[in-house]
């Protein structure tokens, strides 16, 4: 279909640890929301998709409504792809939430001193945390009104597994 | 002459030794106080060079002061130094046991539920409990993690000391319990509480620890009775106790209650990690103060905490 390089994705959840991507996409099934979820593996990645250049180059346009940023990753962490998303007028009005395993408040102060929409710590119990993600996933996607320049949530969606954008829909 | 012939002969005899012995006196005078001059001159020198040499000495050790001195402050630089890379080891050790620690078990739990969700029905009753018992040490786990990271923040913490109202802190302490002891019947004894000089946060926790363990440890109990008071008669301090009729504890392992993961009670029995008095310890310790215990098994247990009182107690116990 002409449309499949257009394919927008709501929510940009960068992680870089599989199994939480496992975990947070079975949380967000549950609700429906798992394929409105593009999965990217760390802050270089998630900066070259909101900057569609390398292999996100094609994509559609649009911002996705929200992004669940992990803080911890290789190459370029969640803070600092925070304040480089912060200090970008095209980019700044996205909401960014970080998930992080993390409860150490010296973390918490920096992500918000840059301007952080949430900062929530992923639960440990599994009960917890399938809220805590279905919580945030509904909020963001269902509840809460994007900011205009996001990508609109009725175009077609493809699965929450990482697919590169522009095959399979 | 005529001096002399009116004198008389005896008086030339005693007119010329006059004048010889003086001069000869003199003369030895002039000896001897050169000679003195020259002892003196001597002694003077020696004094001088005494002198010199004990300020010689005293220069010297001077220096040697100010070397130490400043040796001192080096090794105080150094081991402050020391110290913070130290601090800062065991603040990055607490971030990744924070951090490191829990994603894992995060996992565990994740993927053991996944698991009972996807093949629940098709397991038997045993492979469920097995799951179960899993899914059961990774939330342990997590609490013993977080536990023990509250613990080391209780001695990291940067103290805020105010005055603070006791009163006021248990009654909004007992707040916190209301959900947790609905539908059992608990006695609270309060006795009035004087103001205390301390960190109100550290001191609420050392409450919530106290007061936690005494609902708990009174579980079994039809009636509960909790009795919060001050110890009278004691100035230089505040003592204070939270006294319970509950399962109580041998008092022979006494000294064993407030260590870290010390547990006096099996899991099975009262659940807990054991951190709850190590975290009073050390904060009340943080405080200058001291804490300990009375209990008898299945008697109930009393716990005492002290705090210095500001001025040795001398405008201390005042509301």
């Amino acid at each position: 279909m002409q449309t499949e390089s257009r394919i927008i994705q709501n929510i940009l959840l960068v992680e870089d640890d599989m199994r939480d991507v496992d975990l947070t996409l079975a949380a967000l099934e549950d609700h429906h929301l798992s394929n409105k979820v593009f999965v990217v593996h760390d802050g270089a990645e998630a900066l070259d998709y909101l900057y569609r250049r390398g292999k996100f180059a094609v994509r559609g346009a649009g911002n996705p409504v929200v992004i669940l940023l992990d803080n911890k990753m290789p190459k370029i962490d969640g803070l600092e792809v925070l304040k480089i998303i912060k200090a970008d007028p095209k980019l700044k009005t996205i909401p960014v939430v970080v998930l992080t395993s993390s409860r150490e408040t010296p973390d918490l102060i920096e992500f918000y001193q840059h301007g952080v929409n949430a900062y929530v710590v992923k639960p440990v119990d599994f009960a917890e945390f399938m809220r805590a993600v279905q919580q945030l996933g509904v909020f963001w996607a269902a509840v809460n009104e994007p900011p205009p320049d996001s990508a609109s949530g009725s175009t077609p969606m493809q699965s929450g597994k990482v697919v590169p954008p522009g095959k399979e829909g | 002459m005529d001096a002399n012939s009116s004198s008389g002969p005896g008086a030339q005899i005693q007119d010329l030794p006059v004048g010889c012995l003086t001069v000869a006196a003199m003369n030895e005078a002039l000896v001897l106080g050169a000679v003195r001059q020259h002892e003196l001159a001597a002694a003077a020198e020696l004094a001088n060079t005494q002198l010199r040499k004990e300020i010689g000495e005293r220069e010297k050790a001077e220096a040697e002061i100010r070397r130490l001195n400043i040796e001192l402050e080096q090794r105080v630089a150094e081991r402050t130094a020391q110290l913070q890379s130290a601090n800062q080891e065991l603040e990055a050790f607490s971030y990744s046991v924070s951090h490191d620690l829990r994603a894992p078990l995060r996992h565990i739990l994740g993927f053991t539920n996944l698991l009972k969700k996807d093949a629940g029905p098709a397991l038997s009753e045993t492979s469920l409990r097995h799951l179960a018992t899993i899914s059961e040490s990774a939330n342990r786990m997590g609490m013993l993690i977080d536990d023990l990271l509250t613990f080391s923040r209780v001695g990291r913490a940067e103290m805020k000391t105010a005055n603070v109202n006791l009163d006021e802190l248990v009654r909004e302490t007992l707040g916190d319990f209301q959900e947790e002891t609905k539908g059992r019947t608990i006695v609270l004894n309060l006795h009035p509480l004087p103001c205390v000089c301390a960190d109100r946060a550290l001191l609420r926790l050392v409450l919530v620890n106290l007061i936690s363990n005494a609902v708990k440890f009174t579980s079994h109990r039809a009636e509960a009775t909790i009795e919060i008071g001050c110890v009278p008669g004691a100035t230089a301090e505040t003592v204070i106790f939270i006294r319970d009729n509950g399962a109580g504890f041998d008092p022979h392992y006494a000294h064993k209650l407030f260590g870290v993961f010390q547990r006096l009670h099996s899991t099975n029995e009262f659940e807990g990690t054991g951190i709850g008095l190590a975290n009073v310890q050390r904060i009340i310790q943080r405080h200058g103060g001291r804490t300990w215990a009375e209990g008898v098994v299945d008697g109930g247990a009393t716990f005492y905490f002290s705090i210095p009182n500001p001025n040795g107690g001398r405008h201390a116990n005042g509301k």
